[in-house]
Protein backbone atom coordinates (compact mmCIF):
# COMPACT_ATOMS: atom_id res chain seq x y z
CA UNK A 1 0.00 0.00 0.00
CA UNK A 2 2.73 2.43 1.03
CA UNK A 3 4.62 1.53 -2.11
CA UNK A 4 1.52 2.21 -4.19
CA UNK A 5 1.17 5.66 -2.63
CA UNK A 6 4.84 6.40 -3.21
CA UNK A 7 4.59 5.35 -6.84
CA UNK A 8 1.49 7.49 -7.33
CA UNK A 9 3.16 10.48 -5.70
CA UNK A 10 6.27 9.96 -7.83
CA UNK A 11 4.21 9.81 -10.99
CA UNK A 12 2.37 12.95 -10.02
CA UNK A 13 5.67 14.77 -9.46
CA UNK A 14 7.09 13.31 -12.65
CA UNK A 15 4.14 14.64 -14.64
CA UNK A 16 4.76 18.21 -13.55
CA UNK A 17 7.58 19.59 -15.74
CA UNK A 18 5.26 21.05 -18.38
CA UNK A 19 5.48 24.77 -17.80
CA UNK A 20 4.39 28.08 -19.19
CA UNK A 21 7.64 28.05 -21.17
CA UNK A 22 6.46 24.93 -22.92
CA UNK A 23 3.25 26.70 -23.89
CA UNK A 24 5.28 29.67 -25.09
CA UNK A 25 6.80 27.41 -27.75
CA UNK A 26 3.42 26.28 -29.06
CA UNK A 27 1.35 28.04 -31.70
CA UNK A 28 -1.16 30.24 -29.87
CA UNK A 29 -4.64 29.00 -30.72
CA UNK A 30 -6.15 30.29 -27.48
CA UNK A 31 -9.10 32.65 -27.55
CA UNK A 32 -12.75 32.64 -28.54
CA UNK A 33 -13.73 31.38 -31.97
CA UNK A 34 -16.96 31.45 -33.96
CA UNK A 35 -18.08 29.33 -36.87
CA UNK A 36 -17.08 31.32 -39.94
CA UNK A 37 -20.46 31.74 -41.62
CA UNK A 38 -20.28 33.83 -44.79
CA UNK A 39 -21.13 37.50 -44.28
CA UNK A 40 -23.92 38.78 -46.48
CA UNK A 41 -22.95 41.32 -49.07
CA UNK A 42 -19.27 40.59 -48.68
CA UNK A 43 -17.18 38.51 -51.05
CA UNK A 44 -16.64 35.01 -49.74
CA UNK A 45 -13.15 34.67 -48.31
CA UNK A 46 -11.95 31.41 -49.87
CA UNK A 47 -10.11 30.59 -46.64
CA UNK A 48 -13.45 30.50 -44.81
CA UNK A 49 -15.35 28.51 -47.44
CA UNK A 50 -15.49 24.86 -46.37
CA UNK A 51 -17.77 23.89 -49.25
CA UNK A 52 -20.47 21.22 -48.99
CA UNK A 53 -20.09 18.41 -46.48
CA UNK A 54 -18.56 15.42 -48.29
CA UNK A 55 -20.87 12.42 -48.43
CA UNK A 56 -19.97 10.01 -45.60
CA UNK A 57 -18.69 6.68 -47.00
CA UNK A 58 -21.12 4.62 -44.93
CA UNK A 59 -21.40 0.89 -45.42
CA UNK A 60 -24.72 0.01 -47.10
CA UNK A 61 -26.62 -1.02 -43.96
CA UNK A 62 -25.61 2.22 -42.16
CA UNK A 63 -26.31 4.33 -45.22
CA UNK A 64 -29.83 2.84 -45.31
CA UNK A 65 -30.25 3.60 -41.59
CA UNK A 66 -29.05 7.19 -42.01
CA UNK A 67 -31.17 7.81 -45.12
CA UNK A 68 -34.28 6.48 -43.34
CA UNK A 69 -33.63 8.72 -40.35
CA UNK A 70 -33.22 11.81 -42.51
CA UNK A 71 -36.42 10.95 -44.38
CA UNK A 72 -38.27 10.61 -41.07
CA UNK A 73 -36.91 13.99 -39.91
CA UNK A 74 -37.97 15.64 -43.17
CA UNK A 75 -41.50 14.25 -42.91
CA UNK A 76 -41.75 15.34 -39.26
CA UNK A 77 -40.63 18.87 -40.18
CA UNK A 78 -43.23 19.00 -42.96
CA UNK A 79 -45.92 18.00 -40.44
CA UNK A 80 -44.73 20.79 -38.13
CA UNK A 81 -43.72 18.27 -35.46
CA UNK A 82 -39.91 18.30 -35.68
CA UNK A 83 -38.08 15.30 -34.28
CA UNK A 84 -36.54 16.15 -30.92
CA UNK A 85 -32.76 16.14 -31.26
CA UNK A 86 -30.34 16.13 -28.35
CA UNK A 87 -30.59 19.88 -27.84
CA UNK A 88 -34.38 19.84 -27.68
CA UNK A 89 -34.02 17.44 -24.75
CA UNK A 90 -31.52 19.75 -23.03
CA UNK A 91 -28.64 17.39 -23.78
CA UNK A 92 -25.29 18.60 -25.14
CA UNK A 93 -24.43 17.59 -28.68
CA UNK A 94 -21.03 16.10 -27.77
CA UNK A 95 -18.21 15.21 -30.18
CA UNK A 96 -17.82 16.02 -32.95
CA UNK A 97 -20.95 18.18 -33.37
CA UNK A 98 -19.93 20.73 -30.74
CA UNK A 99 -16.96 21.64 -32.94
CA UNK A 100 -19.43 22.96 -35.53
CA UNK A 101 -19.63 25.89 -33.10
CA UNK A 102 -23.06 27.31 -33.73
CA UNK A 103 -22.25 29.00 -30.41
CA UNK A 104 -18.73 30.27 -29.68
CA UNK A 105 -15.81 28.02 -28.74
CA UNK A 106 -13.18 29.07 -26.24
CA UNK A 107 -9.75 27.42 -26.40
CA UNK A 108 -7.44 27.48 -23.37
CA UNK A 109 -3.80 26.37 -23.47
CA UNK A 110 -2.23 25.32 -20.18
CA UNK A 111 0.74 23.04 -19.48
CA UNK A 112 0.00 19.55 -20.78
CA UNK A 113 -3.52 20.43 -21.83
CA UNK A 114 -5.68 22.15 -24.40
CA UNK A 115 -9.25 22.75 -23.28
CA UNK A 116 -12.14 23.53 -25.61
CA UNK A 117 -15.31 25.02 -24.15
CA UNK A 118 -18.45 25.41 -26.24
CA UNK A 119 -20.84 28.07 -25.00
CA UNK A 120 -23.98 25.96 -25.49
CA UNK A 121 -24.41 23.75 -22.44
CA UNK A 122 -20.92 24.88 -21.27
CA UNK A 123 -19.56 21.77 -23.00
CA UNK A 124 -15.94 21.02 -22.11
CA UNK A 125 -13.39 18.93 -24.01
CA UNK A 126 -10.07 18.19 -22.39
CA UNK A 127 -7.22 17.29 -24.74
CA UNK A 128 -4.28 15.74 -22.91
CA UNK A 129 -0.96 16.52 -24.59
CA UNK A 130 1.73 13.91 -24.88
CA UNK A 131 -0.36 11.07 -23.46
CA UNK A 132 -0.98 7.80 -25.24
CA UNK A 133 -4.50 6.94 -26.38
CA UNK A 134 -6.21 4.01 -24.71
CA UNK A 135 -7.88 1.08 -26.39
CA UNK A 136 -11.52 0.34 -27.14
CA UNK A 137 -12.95 -1.25 -24.02
CA UNK A 138 -10.52 0.56 -21.70
CA UNK A 139 -11.58 4.13 -22.44
CA UNK A 140 -14.75 5.04 -20.59
CA UNK A 141 -17.33 6.21 -23.15
CA UNK A 142 -18.66 9.75 -22.87
CA UNK A 143 -20.15 12.65 -24.80
CA UNK A 144 -16.72 14.05 -25.69
CA UNK A 145 -14.70 10.85 -25.66
CA UNK A 146 -11.09 10.72 -24.50
CA UNK A 147 -8.81 13.09 -26.41
CA UNK A 148 -5.03 13.05 -26.58
CA UNK A 149 -2.96 15.47 -28.61
CA UNK A 150 0.49 16.45 -29.79
CA UNK A 151 1.90 19.31 -31.80
CA UNK A 152 3.11 18.44 -35.29
CA UNK A 153 4.67 21.64 -36.56
CA UNK A 154 1.95 24.27 -36.53
CA UNK A 155 -0.89 21.74 -36.12
CA UNK A 156 -2.39 20.32 -32.96
CA UNK A 157 -3.15 16.71 -33.85
CA UNK A 158 -5.85 15.22 -31.64
CA UNK A 159 -7.09 11.65 -31.44
CA UNK A 160 -10.48 11.11 -29.80
CA UNK A 161 -11.84 7.69 -28.88
CA UNK A 162 -14.71 6.61 -26.67
CA UNK A 163 -17.65 8.69 -27.89
CA UNK A 164 -20.82 7.08 -26.57
CA UNK A 165 -22.74 5.27 -29.27
CA UNK A 166 -25.91 6.95 -28.00
CA UNK A 167 -24.48 10.38 -28.89
CA UNK A 168 -25.58 11.14 -32.46
CA UNK A 169 -22.76 11.60 -34.93
CA UNK A 170 -22.30 14.83 -36.86
CA UNK A 171 -25.50 15.35 -38.89
CA UNK A 172 -26.79 12.16 -37.21
CA UNK A 173 -24.36 9.99 -39.14
CA UNK A 174 -24.05 6.60 -37.41
CA UNK A 175 -20.87 5.66 -35.56
CA UNK A 176 -19.61 2.73 -33.51
CA UNK A 177 -17.54 2.15 -30.39
CA UNK A 178 -14.47 1.79 -32.63
CA UNK A 179 -14.72 5.34 -33.93
CA UNK A 180 -11.58 7.47 -33.78
CA UNK A 181 -11.73 11.13 -34.74
CA UNK A 182 -8.41 12.61 -35.80
CA UNK A 183 -8.27 16.40 -35.85
CA UNK A 184 -5.60 18.72 -37.19
CA UNK A 185 -6.23 22.11 -35.63
CA UNK A 186 -4.13 25.01 -36.90
CA UNK A 187 -4.15 28.71 -37.63
CA UNK A 188 -4.45 29.35 -41.36
CA UNK A 189 -4.27 33.13 -40.75
CA UNK A 190 -3.75 35.09 -37.54
CA UNK A 191 -7.50 35.24 -36.90
CA UNK A 192 -8.70 32.13 -38.74
CA UNK A 193 -8.55 28.67 -37.21
CA UNK A 194 -9.13 25.41 -39.09
CA UNK A 195 -10.14 22.02 -37.72
CA UNK A 196 -9.58 19.29 -40.28
CA UNK A 197 -11.45 16.22 -39.05
CA UNK A 198 -11.04 12.65 -40.19
CA UNK A 199 -13.42 10.03 -38.87
CA UNK A 200 -12.08 6.50 -38.82
CA UNK A 201 -14.68 3.87 -38.02
CA UNK A 202 -14.02 0.52 -39.73
CA UNK A 203 -17.31 -0.97 -38.48
CA UNK A 204 -19.43 1.75 -40.07
CA UNK A 205 -17.38 3.45 -42.78
CA UNK A 206 -15.83 1.96 -45.92
CA UNK A 207 -12.89 4.32 -45.55
CA UNK A 208 -11.99 7.37 -43.43
CA UNK A 209 -14.25 10.39 -43.90
CA UNK A 210 -12.81 13.90 -43.79
CA UNK A 211 -14.40 17.30 -43.50
CA UNK A 212 -13.39 20.57 -41.94
CA UNK A 213 -14.60 23.47 -39.87
CA UNK A 214 -13.22 26.99 -40.04
CA UNK A 215 -13.54 29.59 -37.29
CA UNK A 216 -13.15 33.32 -37.06
CA UNK A 217 -11.62 34.91 -33.97
CA UNK A 218 -14.07 36.80 -31.71
CA UNK A 219 -11.84 39.47 -30.26
CA UNK A 220 -12.82 40.62 -26.77
CA UNK A 221 -15.81 38.27 -26.46
CA UNK A 222 -16.60 36.97 -22.97
CA UNK A 223 -18.18 33.54 -22.96
CA UNK A 224 -21.62 33.31 -21.37
CA UNK A 225 -22.89 30.65 -19.02
CA UNK A 226 -25.47 28.23 -20.37
CA UNK A 227 -27.69 26.31 -17.98
CA UNK A 228 -30.60 24.53 -19.66
CA UNK A 229 -33.07 25.52 -16.93
CA UNK A 230 -36.25 26.35 -18.79
CA UNK A 231 -36.91 23.77 -21.46
CA UNK A 232 -40.43 24.29 -22.71
CA UNK A 233 -40.04 21.94 -25.64
CA UNK A 234 -42.01 18.83 -24.80
CA UNK A 235 -41.11 15.61 -26.56
CA UNK A 236 -44.16 13.44 -27.29
CA UNK A 237 -44.35 9.63 -27.44
CA UNK A 238 -43.47 9.75 -31.16
CA UNK A 239 -40.38 11.86 -30.53
CA UNK A 240 -41.98 15.03 -31.90
CA UNK A 241 -41.38 18.45 -30.34
CA UNK A 242 -44.13 20.73 -29.06
CA UNK A 243 -44.02 24.10 -27.34
CA UNK A 244 -45.35 24.05 -23.80
CA UNK A 245 -47.54 27.11 -23.41
CA UNK A 246 -47.29 28.93 -20.14
CA UNK A 247 -50.47 30.97 -20.33
CA UNK A 248 -49.47 33.37 -17.57
CA UNK B 1 -38.87 53.11 -35.47
CA UNK B 2 -36.17 55.42 -34.22
CA UNK B 3 -33.60 56.09 -36.85
CA UNK B 4 -30.86 55.94 -34.22
CA UNK B 5 -31.47 52.21 -33.86
CA UNK B 6 -31.34 51.39 -37.53
CA UNK B 7 -27.62 51.07 -38.02
CA UNK B 8 -27.03 48.24 -35.58
CA UNK B 9 -30.40 46.74 -36.42
CA UNK B 10 -29.69 46.73 -40.11
CA UNK B 11 -26.35 45.11 -39.38
CA UNK B 12 -27.97 42.55 -37.08
CA UNK B 13 -30.66 41.69 -39.61
CA UNK B 14 -28.16 41.49 -42.41
CA UNK B 15 -26.10 39.13 -40.28
CA UNK B 16 -29.23 37.16 -39.42
CA UNK B 17 -30.11 36.75 -43.09
CA UNK B 18 -26.67 35.55 -43.97
CA UNK B 19 -26.55 33.11 -41.10
CA UNK B 20 -30.02 31.83 -41.90
CA UNK B 21 -28.86 30.87 -45.36
CA UNK B 22 -25.88 29.06 -43.96
CA UNK B 23 -27.50 27.25 -41.05
CA UNK B 24 -31.29 27.20 -41.17
CA UNK B 25 -32.00 24.53 -38.58
CA UNK B 26 -29.07 24.43 -36.23
CA UNK B 27 -30.53 25.99 -33.15
CA UNK B 28 -31.71 24.44 -29.92
CA UNK B 29 -34.40 22.69 -31.95
CA UNK B 30 -35.93 22.84 -35.39
CA UNK B 31 -38.36 25.72 -35.93
CA UNK B 32 -40.53 23.61 -38.26
CA UNK B 33 -43.40 23.77 -35.74
CA UNK B 34 -43.93 27.42 -36.71
CA UNK B 35 -45.71 28.70 -39.81
CA UNK B 36 -43.16 31.07 -41.27
CA UNK B 37 -45.36 31.92 -44.26
CA UNK B 38 -48.22 33.38 -42.23
CA UNK B 39 -46.50 35.86 -39.94
CA UNK B 40 -48.57 38.07 -37.66
CA UNK B 41 -48.11 41.52 -36.21
CA UNK B 42 -49.30 41.84 -32.60
CA UNK B 43 -49.42 44.71 -30.16
CA UNK B 44 -49.52 43.63 -26.56
CA UNK B 45 -48.43 44.06 -22.99
CA UNK B 46 -45.76 41.88 -21.41
CA UNK B 47 -46.95 39.79 -18.45
CA UNK B 48 -43.78 37.75 -18.01
CA UNK B 49 -40.26 37.80 -19.47
CA UNK B 50 -37.95 34.80 -19.00
CA UNK B 51 -34.28 35.40 -19.87
CA UNK B 52 -33.29 31.74 -19.75
CA UNK B 53 -31.67 28.92 -21.66
CA UNK B 54 -32.42 27.09 -23.84
CA UNK B 55 -34.82 29.87 -24.91
CA UNK B 56 -36.00 33.28 -23.89
CA UNK B 57 -39.79 33.69 -23.61
CA UNK B 58 -42.11 36.67 -23.75
CA UNK B 59 -45.65 36.19 -22.41
CA UNK B 60 -47.78 38.81 -24.13
CA UNK B 61 -51.37 39.90 -23.46
CA UNK B 62 -53.01 41.06 -26.68
CA UNK B 63 -54.03 44.72 -26.51
CA UNK B 64 -56.80 44.07 -29.03
CA UNK B 65 -59.68 42.94 -26.80
CA UNK B 66 -61.61 41.65 -29.81
CA UNK B 67 -58.79 39.39 -31.07
CA UNK B 68 -59.38 35.65 -31.06
CA UNK B 69 -56.18 34.99 -29.12
CA UNK B 70 -55.78 37.03 -25.95
CA UNK B 71 -52.51 35.62 -24.63
CA UNK B 72 -49.45 34.60 -26.61
CA UNK B 73 -46.36 32.64 -25.55
CA UNK B 74 -43.57 33.94 -27.76
CA UNK B 75 -40.39 31.95 -28.13
CA UNK B 76 -37.14 33.83 -28.73
CA UNK B 77 -33.60 32.58 -29.34
CA UNK B 78 -31.30 32.12 -26.33
CA UNK B 79 -29.48 34.73 -24.25
CA UNK B 80 -26.18 34.19 -26.09
CA UNK B 81 -27.62 34.64 -29.59
CA UNK B 82 -29.71 37.61 -28.46
CA UNK B 83 -26.77 39.29 -26.71
CA UNK B 84 -24.83 39.03 -29.93
CA UNK B 85 -27.58 40.82 -31.89
CA UNK B 86 -27.75 43.61 -29.34
CA UNK B 87 -30.36 42.54 -26.78
CA UNK B 88 -29.86 43.05 -23.04
CA UNK B 89 -31.23 40.78 -20.33
CA UNK B 90 -33.37 43.52 -18.79
CA UNK B 91 -34.55 45.39 -21.86
CA UNK B 92 -38.06 43.90 -21.65
CA UNK B 93 -40.13 44.08 -18.45
CA UNK B 94 -43.64 43.15 -17.39
CA UNK B 95 -45.95 46.00 -18.29
CA UNK B 96 -43.99 46.99 -21.42
CA UNK B 97 -46.09 47.54 -24.52
CA UNK B 98 -44.44 45.76 -27.45
CA UNK B 99 -45.09 45.43 -31.14
CA UNK B 100 -43.97 42.04 -32.37
CA UNK B 101 -43.89 40.17 -35.63
CA UNK B 102 -44.16 36.44 -35.08
CA UNK B 103 -44.60 33.11 -36.88
CA UNK B 104 -47.48 31.30 -35.13
CA UNK B 105 -47.57 27.61 -34.27
CA UNK B 106 -48.94 25.50 -37.11
CA UNK B 107 -51.30 23.80 -34.65
CA UNK B 108 -53.25 27.00 -34.07
CA UNK B 109 -52.29 27.08 -30.39
CA UNK B 110 -51.44 30.53 -28.98
CA UNK B 111 -47.68 30.18 -29.25
CA UNK B 112 -45.31 31.77 -31.74
CA UNK B 113 -41.70 32.31 -32.76
CA UNK B 114 -40.46 35.88 -32.57
CA UNK B 115 -39.18 37.49 -35.76
CA UNK B 116 -38.92 41.12 -34.69
CA UNK B 117 -39.75 43.16 -31.62
CA UNK B 118 -40.23 46.92 -31.24
CA UNK B 119 -39.67 48.22 -27.70
CA UNK B 120 -41.61 51.06 -26.07
CA UNK B 121 -38.70 53.42 -26.89
CA UNK B 122 -38.89 52.52 -30.58
CA UNK B 123 -35.79 50.37 -30.80
CA UNK B 124 -36.21 47.36 -33.08
CA UNK B 125 -34.48 44.00 -32.63
CA UNK B 126 -34.40 40.77 -34.59
CA UNK B 127 -34.34 37.28 -33.05
CA UNK B 128 -30.95 36.13 -34.28
CA UNK B 129 -29.97 34.05 -37.25
CA UNK B 130 -31.61 30.64 -36.87
CA UNK B 131 -35.08 32.10 -36.19
CA UNK B 132 -35.05 34.00 -39.48
CA UNK B 133 -36.31 37.46 -40.27
CA UNK B 134 -39.65 39.26 -40.36
CA UNK B 135 -41.36 38.95 -43.73
CA UNK B 136 -43.98 41.59 -42.92
CA UNK B 137 -43.80 45.02 -41.27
Amino acid sequence: MALAWAVTAGLALGAAPATAAEIAGQPDISGVWAHAFPRPGQPVDPRLDVGPLPQPPLKPAYMAQWTALREKQKEADERGEPTAGMEARCLPDGMPSLMFAIYPLEILQTPGRVTVIEEAFSQTRRIYLGEAQGKVGDVEPGYYGHSVGRWEGDALVVDTLGIKESVPGYRDIPHSDEEHIIERIRLIAPDILEDQMTVEDPKVLDHPWSFRFVYRRMTGYHMLEYVCENNREVTDANGGTHLQLDGK
Amino acid sequence: MKTSGRGPLAAALAMAMGLALAAPALAHHSFAMYDNDHQLKLIGTVTHFQWTNPHVYIELENNDATAKVQHWTIECANPGILDRVGWKFNMIKPGDKLTVIVAPLRTGEPGALLKQVTLPDGRVFGNGAPAGKALIQ
